[in-house]
C-alpha cells in the first residue's frame, strides 16, 4: 500500500518537478598549497522540459564549468559537489558506466569553438553516426543513413556529400551544424548550448539561434544556453541566470530580468549592450577586473557602484524578492 | 598520390646519383687504394710493377672518368668485386641486407606497438604510478649503452640461465626456423629497447597533448567508452606527429644495429660497412652507404605516404 502511495506520489513529482535541478553546486580545482579554490559555488537553478535557461557572466565566471558538471567532464581533479537533479535522479551519485549512458543520449553538448571540437581525421558523416552506434545499436550503413538526414534536418545542403567531408572541408557555420545534428542525434532531453555562436559572424550567429529555436520547438528539449552575450540570450531564453565569479547573482524570467534587473552587475550588463532608442556616444563599460576579489563578503564589491561596508562584511545570497525572481545583493528588498 | 610518389621517386633517384658521386669522389680521395692494399707487406713489388697494375685496372684515370666506368656498369646490375671477400659485391651484399632486414622488421614488429601501448597508459594519468614506472623503464632504455644491455642480457639468459644462444645466428647453414628465431630473441630484446625508450616519451607527449583537445571532450560528450575515445579518437590523432619521429629514429635505429649486430657476430649491413670502410674495400663501402642512403630516403617517402594516409587534411 505504501509502495503505491510512495509511486503515485513519485508519478506525481516527477510530472511537475522541472527536467533539471541543481542544487548547491560547487565545483573546485585542488590549489598548489593543498587546498581547494571554487570556480563555480553553490548555483541552484532549474530548467523545465522545453524552457530555455540563458546563463550569462563574464569570461573565466565559471559557465563551462557548470555546464560540464552536467555532463560529468569536469577536467583533471576537478570536484563537484551538490545535488544535479535530472528526472528525479542525482547524477552526481552515478556510475561511470551510467553517466555514459546519459551522455549523447539524455544530455548532450555543443561547445564554443566548432573548429577544434571535431576530430580533424573522421569524416563528418562517422562522427555523427558514432552517436547512433553507442547509443541505439545501429550499424555503419543504417548509421550513416541516420547522420545524413540529421545533417538535412539541421539545413546542410547535398547532406549525403558533407557527410564524406572532414570538418576543415566545412565553413564554420557549417562545421557548427553538423554540431548540433551530432548533439541531437538521440533526441537529447537537455541541450547544453556552452558560447556556440560565439566564435562564428553575426550573420551565421543569428541563422544558429534561429536554427537551436526551431528544433527545440520540434522536439521540446530544455536548453541551457551559456554566453556572455546578454543580447543572444534575450532572444531565446525564458529564464536567465547571471553569473558572477562562480556565484548566481541574478536568476529570474527573461521579462523581469530586462524590464527590472536588480543586481547592479545585471544593471552594468544591460547597459552594456548598445541601444538604438538611447542617444549615447559611449558604450557603456563595466570597469574592474573578475580577478579582483575582497577577502570576503559582495564578490562584486570591488566594481559595484553601490558598495559600502554592509556588502563586505558577508557575502549575500540568492533571495526571492518578487516571485520567481532571486537575486544576491544586500541592497536590494 | 601517384603522381606525387612518382616525383619523389625521380627526387631520390637523382639524390642517389649525387651522393654515389661524391661518395666515390670522397672514397678516391682517401689515402691508399686497392692496388696498395693487394700487394701491401710484398717487399718483392717494385714501383714499376705498381704502376702497370693501376694502368691495368685503370686507376691513373681521373677521377671522374673512374666514376663513369664505375657508374655505366653499376646500372647494369655489375656492382663490382669485392678486395675484402673476393667475391661480386652482390653476392657479399644480399645476405648482410636480408640479416639486417630481418633485425629491423622484427624489432619494428615490436617497438612501435609497445610505444603506442605504453605511451598511450603513461599519457591517461599523467605523474601517476603507472606513469612514473613507464617513466623509469623508457629513461633506463634510453640511458643504458645498448653495449652494456646486450652483455647483461646475454650473461643473464645465456649463460646464467642458459635460456637463450648467446650469438644471433645459429653455427649452422640449415639451421631450422625455430633455431634461427631463438638466436635472434636476445638482439632482437636489445634493439627494441634501444628504439622503445624515446618512442614511448614523444607518444606519452602527443597523446598528454591530443587528450587536452577539444575533440577529445566531444568523444566524452557523445557517451564514448574510454577505450574507444583514446583508441579511435586521440591516438588516431596522435599518430601523425609519431610519423616523422619514427621516419627520424630509423637513422637512429639503423646505427644501433651496427652495435647490435658486432656484439651478436651477426654479418649484417651495419658490421659489413664498417669492415668495408676498415679495409678500404671500396665497391663494398661504396654500395653499402648507399644502400644506407636508400634505406633514409624510402623512409621519408613511406612517411609521407603516411601522413596523406592519416591526416584528410594533406593532400598529396
Ligand atoms: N582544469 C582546470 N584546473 C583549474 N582551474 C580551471 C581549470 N579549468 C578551468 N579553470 C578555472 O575555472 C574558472 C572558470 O572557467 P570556465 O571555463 O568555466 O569559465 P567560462 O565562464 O566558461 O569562461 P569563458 O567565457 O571564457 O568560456 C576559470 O577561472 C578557470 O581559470
Ligand atoms: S551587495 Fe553591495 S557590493 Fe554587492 S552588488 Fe550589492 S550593492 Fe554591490
Ligand atoms: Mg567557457
Amino acid at each position: 500500500m505504501g509502495f503505491v502511495a510512495n509511486t503515485l506520489r513519485l508519478n506525481a513529482e516527477a510530472q511537475t518537478a522541472p527536467l533539471l535541478s541543481v542544487d548547491d553546486l560547487t565545483v573546485s580545482f585542488p590549489t598548489k598549497g593543498g587546498g581547494h579554490n571554487a570556480v563555480v559555488t553553490g548555483l541552484s537553478y532549474q530548467i523545465a522540459q522545453s524552457e530555455t535557461l540563458g546563463v550569462v557572466g563574464e569570461s573565466g565566471c565559471g559557465k563551462t564549468m557548470t555546464s560540464l558538471s552536467l555532463m560529468g567532464l569536469v577536467p583533471g581533479r576537478g570536484r563537484v559537489t551538490g545535488r544535479i537533479g535530472f528526472e528525479g535522479r542525482d547524477l552526481l551519485q552515478q556510475s561511470e558506466k551510467q553517466w555514459r549512458d546519459l551522455r549523447g543520449r539524455e544530455v548532450a553538448m555543443i561547445f564554443q569553438e566548432p573548429m577544434t571540437a571535431m576530430n580533424p581525421v573522421m569524416s563528418v558523416g562517422q562522427q555523427i553516426a558514432e552517436v547512433l552506434k553507442v547509443h541505439e545499436g545501429l550499424g555503419q550503413r543504417d548509421s550513416l543513413d541516420r547522420a545524413i538526414d540529421l545533417l538535412k534536418a539541421v539545413g546542410i545542403p547535398s547532406p549525403a556529400q558533407r557527410a564524406r567531408d572532414f570538418p576543415h572541408q566545412l565553413s564554420g557555420g557549417m562545421r557548427q551544424r553538423a554540431m548540433i545534428a551530432m548533439a541531437l542525434a538521440c533526441r537529447p532531453k537537455l541541450l547544453v548550448a556552452d558560447e556556440p555562436t560565439t566564435a562564428l559572424d553575426v550573420t551565421i550567429q543569428a541563422q544558429i539561434l534561429d536554427l537551436i529555436i526551431e528544433l527545440q520547438e520540434e522536439t521540446g528539449m530544455a536548453v541551457q544556453f551559456i554566453t556572455h552575450n546578454l543580447a543572444v540570450v534575450s532572444e531565446l531564453a525564458h529564464k536567465i541566470l547571471v553569473m558572477y565569479a562562480g556565484r548566481g547573482v541574478e536568476y529570474a524570467t527573461s521579462e523581469q530580468l530586462f524590464d527590472q534587473p536588480l543586481h547592479p552587475y545585471t544593471q552594468g550588463l544591460i547597459q552594456t549592450l548598445p541601444d538604438p532608442d538611447r542617444k549615447v556616444d559611449r558604450l557603456h563599460v563595466i570597469h574592474g577586473s573578475l580577478r579582483v576579489q575582497p577577502a570576503q563578503g559582495c564578490r562584486f564589491a570591488s566594481r559595484c557602484p553601490l558598495a559600502s561596508d554592509e556588502c563586505r562584511a558577508a557575502e549575500p545570497i540568492l533571495r526571492e524578492v518578487a516571485p520567481g525572481h532571486f537575486v544576491a545583493c544586500v541592497k536590494v528588498n | 598520390m601517384l603522381q606525387f610518389s612518382l616525383k619523389r621517386l625521380f627526387q631520390s633517384i637523382l639524390v642517389l646519383i649525387v651522393m654515389s658521386f661524391l661518395l666515390f669522389v670522397l672514397i678516391g680521395l682517401m689515402p691508399g687504394d686497392p692496388i696498395d692494399n693487394m700487394f701491401e707487406g710484398n717487399p718483392s713489388l717494385t714501383p714499376e710493377l705498381m704502376a702497370r697494375m693501376r694502368e691495368l685496372y685503370g686507376f691513373d684515370q681521373p677521377l671522374s672518368l673512374r666514376y663513369w666506368h664505375w657508374f655505366s656498369a653499376a646500372v647494369q646490375g655489375d656492382l663490382g668485386y669485392s678486395t675484402m671477400y673476393f667475391r661480386p659485391v652482390m653476392a657479399v651484399l644480399a645476405p648482410a641486407v636480408l640479416q639486417t632486414a630481418k633485425l629491423l622488421g622484427l624489432t619494428l614488429l615490436f617497438s612501435v606497438p609497445l610505444a603506442l601501448l605504453l605511451g598511450s597508459l603513461a599519457a591517461r594519468r599523467p605523474n601517476g604510478v603507472l606513469d612514473s614506472a613507464i617513466g623509469i623503464f623508457s629513461f633506463a632504455a634510453i640511458s643504458l649503452p645498448n653495449f652494456w644491455v646486450s652483455l647483461l642480457f646475454i650473461i643473464l639468459f645465456s649463460v646464467t640461465l642458459g635460456w637463450l644462444p648467446a650469438s644471433g645466428v645459429p653455427m649452422s647453414n640449415d639451421a631450422s626456423f625455430l633455431e634461427e628465431a631463438q638466436h635472434l630473441v636476445l638482439p632482437v630484446a636489445v634493439l627494441v629497447m634501444f628504439h622503445v625508450g624515446p618512442l614511448i616519451r614523444y607518444v606519452r607527449a602527443a597523446m598528454i597533448e591530443t587528450l587536452s583537445a577539444d575533440f577529445v571532450r566531444t568523444a566524452r560528450a557523445k557517451g564514448l567508452d574510454e577505450r574507444a575515445v583514446i583508441v579511435r579518437h586521440a591516438l588516431r590523432n596522435a599518430l601523425i606527429p609519431m610519423v616523422t619521429v619514427l621516419a627520424l629514429s630509423f637513422g637512429h635505429l639503423f646505427s644501433g644495429a651496427l652495435v647490435i649486430e658486432t656484439i651478436f657476430g651477426m654479418l649484417g649491413m651495419g658490421k659489413m660497412i664498417f669492415d668495408a670502410i676498415a679495409n678500404t674495400d671500396f665497391n663494398l663501402a661504396l654500395i653499402g652507404l648507399l644502400l644506407a642512403i636508400t634505406v633514409v630516403l624510402v623512409s621519408n617517402l613511406v612517411a609521407d605516404l603516411c601522413y596523406a594516409l592519416l591526416d584528410p587534411r594533406i593532400t598529396l
